[in-house]
């Protein structure tokens, strides 16, 4: 359909034009006849409205639709719930295998769930598409309609057509009392009063305030925009990481995928006194506060497993973390996630007891979890020989560990040295001080006698407290990495701007002539009608024109 | 008299003031052809005491807070129990703005009863000070829980004003198929209001009455290293077992109308905290909602939307949609603010990261979807009016199921515990 698109005003439109850029005057014959005008952007043609439109103006108007925002909104809002019905796998620190988890937990719900791959919704291609497509569409939409009404904003004509002043919301026809330039200067003058700037041209006028408060939405949008990029930028590996470690006390382990080692000093946890809980809550543990002394080390040479080296380590941060105090170091930042009590050895200085002589040798230094292959206690030297970390007995009743922890550690050691055989001894040695331990200890040393493999003349004993390092604690950090953040909040302050602009002020306009005596107002504002009929009704009072603000609504009259 | 008690008093005051509130919002608006004043007169009156009396209600309701913050030693909002009841004052505060905008005495006939609900509701949950686990120990999360809930409490208003809009325009003279469908729905709608009143009955009837069962439930549960461990929990019922937990053995229950033993068991896909005795609530105030309505319906013989409609008749719809948009326009920046912005600032500080898809923030994030894509829909035509009434009311539902229905369905981070 080709609209004439030159205004009876002489004024020559841009095609798609809805209401004549000069006078208001609606230019689309088939506008419903009995509905306020639609006073979006001011009537003003858009791109997006463009005739024959090829590919890229398919895509430009794709994603300017508002309609279509509408829908990618609520797809994402519904994609969004069904990933809250089980628990998404990224909430499991170790999960070694999902479908089995979910099958077993949730049944075949939660089978079917993780296959199809909603137990990884917000990670999954078309949640993350859904996003993009929402980005997209915030900047087309914005760019194709910020521009037509900044344009029509700004070159508004003060004069306006009879048709555009009736159909607005708020209209009023009257005869005004007296001269018609002297009432417009003191309507115009009640306006400033209510701080509208005010045009006149003749007889005829114009008001408006806070025209800016239409520049909120598309704030909002920017900043909505930014906000996003900056959370898609969090799937580049070097912008964001996000792990666990777990430390025990007195130990020093690296941060997987970097070159820092994180030692856990110590920990300590403080428990609610009973007399601080309250009735239900007596006799609970409940943690009050917890915290790992904690040290970051920077690895400076031999970091990669080197076989041969131990890792050159370099202090270079200390902090007490606690919930809410993380350890920071570069953008390295390390968060008390959880806690367990679990009492490990670390490290221990037993003696050498030689039970002929009666002497002892040593100490020696033994690393629960880094043994040294050979240790030399006075004149004798220890070969180790075997290490079980987790000391258990198999069906036969043969040595095995139950895991790789340290949880019950048994070594076994070959002792050379003066008066020994030449292929030496075997002894095995439980660290742990448990009476349990010491009775296999026993046990096993005394079949190593009988079969040929000691004469039974050793011992080991650690004596003193100071000779044992232990751990009471094993805590639980987080370690995190997220270079994106300072452009997150950027985007969100100024969503938040835009926001308060968009919605605690409102645009409005007051156009009005006086034509022989007789008056024809129009208003309009994007939101809240019913203070504009008010603020319009007062000012009309002062200048002698009695009105019921609810008189001025031109929706009701009109249904 | 220490800080906690006059707290308590001051709560009391607060909640029967909030009361008599609503009676005279009632009066005002019911009542204007019992009097033999001029309508107009009666309504302004009345309502004006109404708005007294809701105003005095909230300083009171101020006082519980202040005085609950001083002598629990931190701001009341850590529990179930003290957020709802933030909640209501927050509700009231957006009533006392919109109102003062508005000046409409409709719109406090249908807030102030909600206050109340959610109040009463709040009751049902222990309200002793507890103490703070250490996560929830930072300022911010005092700042984002407050923020919050006024954004959500200007959502309530925007509901109630569209409830009012939806009661105003149905029209019972239609019997077409739309028109049928619609009438349906608004009494929906005020049957589940009746549902929510029939669980505050029932939960406030039984322990009233001292009623107690108790069950052990054995569960399966992964700890921190992955290994699986079973559970044994002592389950309690407040309220009779209609349905006992999933895997659970009966420790004690009085009897109750003559039954002894629960009637059946929860599913075992029922095996969230303390899933079986949700589920058991639920029934509970399905059955004293369905009684209570029905009740109704042998008081009115006729639906209850038809009882209240005639009563709505001096209000243009289109000021109703004004004013439910309005609050909801001016609850959406704040919400933002509160639910989405400090809590990713609240949550970057605790846990280092801002987003971590718990289920309590998407829910967050759904409730802002939900409303922007109503703020969205009103730019388009035809979408004012009754339709963007619905949606202010299914979007104050998304609020009530991100606040209750993730604690009760979707046990998460937060540690608001369920009843
Ligand atoms: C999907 C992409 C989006 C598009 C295409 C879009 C488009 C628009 C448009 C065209 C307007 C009207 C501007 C005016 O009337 O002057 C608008 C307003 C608005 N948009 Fe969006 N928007 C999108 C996403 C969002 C999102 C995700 C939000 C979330 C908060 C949002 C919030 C708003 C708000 C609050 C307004 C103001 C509404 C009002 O003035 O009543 N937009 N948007």
């Amino acid at each position: 359909m080709i609209h004439n698109t030159k205004c009876e005003c002489g004024h020559q439109n841009p095609t798609g034009t809805v209401l004549c850029e000069s006078c208001g005057k609606p230019l689309v014959e088939n506008l419903p006849l009995d509905t306020p005008l639609e006073m979006r952007y001011d009537g003003a043609a858009r791109r997006s409205q463009k005739q024959n439109p090829d590919v890229i103006d398919r895509v430009w108007n794709f994603f300017s639709s508002v309609k279509i925002a509408i829908w990618l909104i609520i797809l994402t809002l519904v994609g969004a719930a069904v990933g809250t019905i089980y628990p998404q796998e990224s909430t499991f620190i170790n999960l070694d295998d999902p479908a089995a988890y979910y099958k077993e937990t949730y049944g075949t719900s939660g089978a079917v769930y993780q296959a199809l791959g909603l137990a990884r919704t917000y990670e999954s291609w078309w949640f993350i598409g859904l996003l993009v497509m929402i980005g997209t569409s915030l900047v087309i939409c914005s760019l194709d309609r910020v521009l037509p009404l900044y344009k029509a904003l700004s070159k508004q004509q003060v004069r306006k057509h009879l048709t555009f002043l009736t159909r607005q919301q708020t209209v009023l026809e009257t005869e005004i009392p007296g001269d018609a330039d002297q009432w417009v200067a003191d309507f115009g003058a009640q306006l400033k009063r209510k701080r509208y700037r005010v045009w006149t041209d003749g007889t005829a006028l114009l008001a408006e305030k806070n025209r800016f408060s239409r520049w909120g939405p598309y704030i909002n949008h920017i900043g909505l925009i930014i906000f996003l990029l900056a959370v898609l930028g969090r799937s580049v590996p070097a912008w964001h990481m996000d792990q666990y470690v777990s430390v025990d006390e007195h130990q020093i382990k690296q941060i997987p995928g970097t070159d820092y080692y994180v030692g856990n000093d110590k920990f300590t946890v403080d428990y609610y006194k009973d007399e601080e809980l309250p009735d239900n809550l007596k006799g609970t543990a409940r943690a009050k506060l917890y915290q790992t002394q904690a040290t970051l080390y920077a690895c400076t040479q031999y970091c990669d497993d080197d076989p041969l080296h131990d890792p050159v380590l370099e202090k270079v941060e200390s902090h007490a973390i606690e919930v809410n105090s993380p350890l920071e170091y570069k953008g390295l930042k390390l968060y008390q996630y959880n806690f367990e009590e679990k009492i490990r050895l670390i490290e221990v200085k037993p003696m050498l007891v030689d039970a002929v002589s009666g002497k002892s040798y040593g100490p020696f230094d033994l690393k629960m979890n880094d043994p040294a292959e050979i240790s030399q206690a006075g004149p004798y030297t220890l070969k180790l020989n075997d290490v079980y970390p987790d000391f258990g007995l198999d069906e036969e009743g043969r040595p095995m560990t139950k895991s790789r922890d340290f949880n019950n550690p048994a070594f076994v050691f070959l002792v050379t040295g003066p008066d020994l055989d030449s292929k030496g001894e075997l002894y095995i040695y439980f660290p742990m001080p448990s009476a349990a331990d010491k009775g296999v200890q026993q046990q096993i040393n005394d079949s190593f006698k009988k079969l040929g493999s000691n004469s039974g003349r050793f011992n080991f004993e650690v004596g003193k407290m100071e000779n044992v390092t232990f751990s009471q604690f094993t805590t639980f950090l987080n370690v995190r990495v997220d270079r994106a953040m300072p452009y997150v909040w950027v985007g969100a302050a100024i969503s938040m701007i835009g926001l308060v602009m968009g919605f605690y002020w409102h645009h409005r306009r007051i156009w009005l002539r006086v034509d022989g005596g007789r008056l024809t107002l129009g208003a309009h504002t994007n939101k809240n009608t019913y203070g504009i009929r008010n603020e319009t009704a007062a000012a009309l009072a002062k200048t002698g024109v009695d009105v019921d603000p609810k008189a001025l609504d031109n929706r009701r009259n009109t249904q | 008299m220490n800080w906690l008690d006059i707290s308590s008093t001051a709560f009391q005051a607060a909640f029967y003031l909030y009361c008599a509130s609503f009676i005279c919002y009632a009066i005002a608006v019911a009542g204007k052809r019992w009097s033999n004043r001029k309508p107009e007169l009666h309504n302004r009156r009345w309502g004006r005491f109404g708005f007294i009396l809701a105003v005095a209600g909230w300083i009171g309701h101020l006082t519980f807070f202040f005085t609950r913050w001083k002598g629990g030693g931190h701001i009341p909002t850590s529990n179930m129990y003290e957020f709802m009841t933030f909640l209501a004052m927050a509700i009231v505060f957006a009533f006392i703005v919109v109102h003062l905008i508005y000046r409409n005495n409709l719109l406090g006939a249908f807030a102030m009863p909600l206050v109340i609900i959610i109040i009463a509701y709040a009751a049902v949950f222990p309200s002793e000070v507890q103490p703070l686990i250490p996560a929830l120990n930072s300022y911010w999360l005092k700042i984002h829980v407050t923020t919050a809930a006024t954004g959500e409490a200007f959502f309530a208003v925007g509901f109630a004003a569209a409830l009012v809009q939806l009661l105003r325009v149905i029209d019972f003279s239609r019997t077409d198929k739309a028109g049928r469908r619609e009438q349906k729905w608004v009494e929906f709608v005020l049957f589940f209001m009746v549902v929510i009143i029939g669980f505050l009955v029932s939960v406030f009837a039984f322990r009233g009455g001292g009623y107690e069962a108790k069950f052990r439930q054995e569960t399966a549960h992964i700890d921190q290293q992955g290994v699986a461990q079973t559970l044994t929990q002592t389950v309690e019922y407040g309220l009779p077992p209609i349905v006992a937990p999933y895997n659970s053995e009966k420790i004690s229950m009085q009897p109750y109308l003559g039954i002894k033993e629960p009637l059946f068991e929860a599913p075992s896909w029922m095996n969230g905290v303390n899933a079986g005795r949700k589920l058991n609530t639920v029934i509970w105030s399905l059955l004293s909602g369905a009684i209570l309505y029905g009740l109704l319906q042998l008081i009115a013989r006729k639906p209850i939307a038809a009882v209240i409609h005639p009563h709505l008749t001096d209000i243009d719809p289109e000021d109703l949609d004004e004013i439910s948009y309005r609050a909801i326009a001016i609850g959406f920046p704040v919400f933002t603010l509160g639910a989405l912005i400090f809590a990713m600032i609240w949550a970057q500080i605790a846990w280092s990261r801002f987003w971590g898809w718990d289920p309590k923030e998407v829910w967050a994030l759904i409730t802002w979807l939900f409303y922007s894509a109503y703020l969205h829909l009103r730019l388009s035509r035809g979408w004012q009016g009754t339709r963007s009434a619905w949606l202010a009311v299914v979007g104050f539902i998304v609020v009530l199921f991100t606040l209750i229905g993730v604690n009760l369905v979707i046990a998460g981070l937060h540690s608001y515990a369920g009843v």
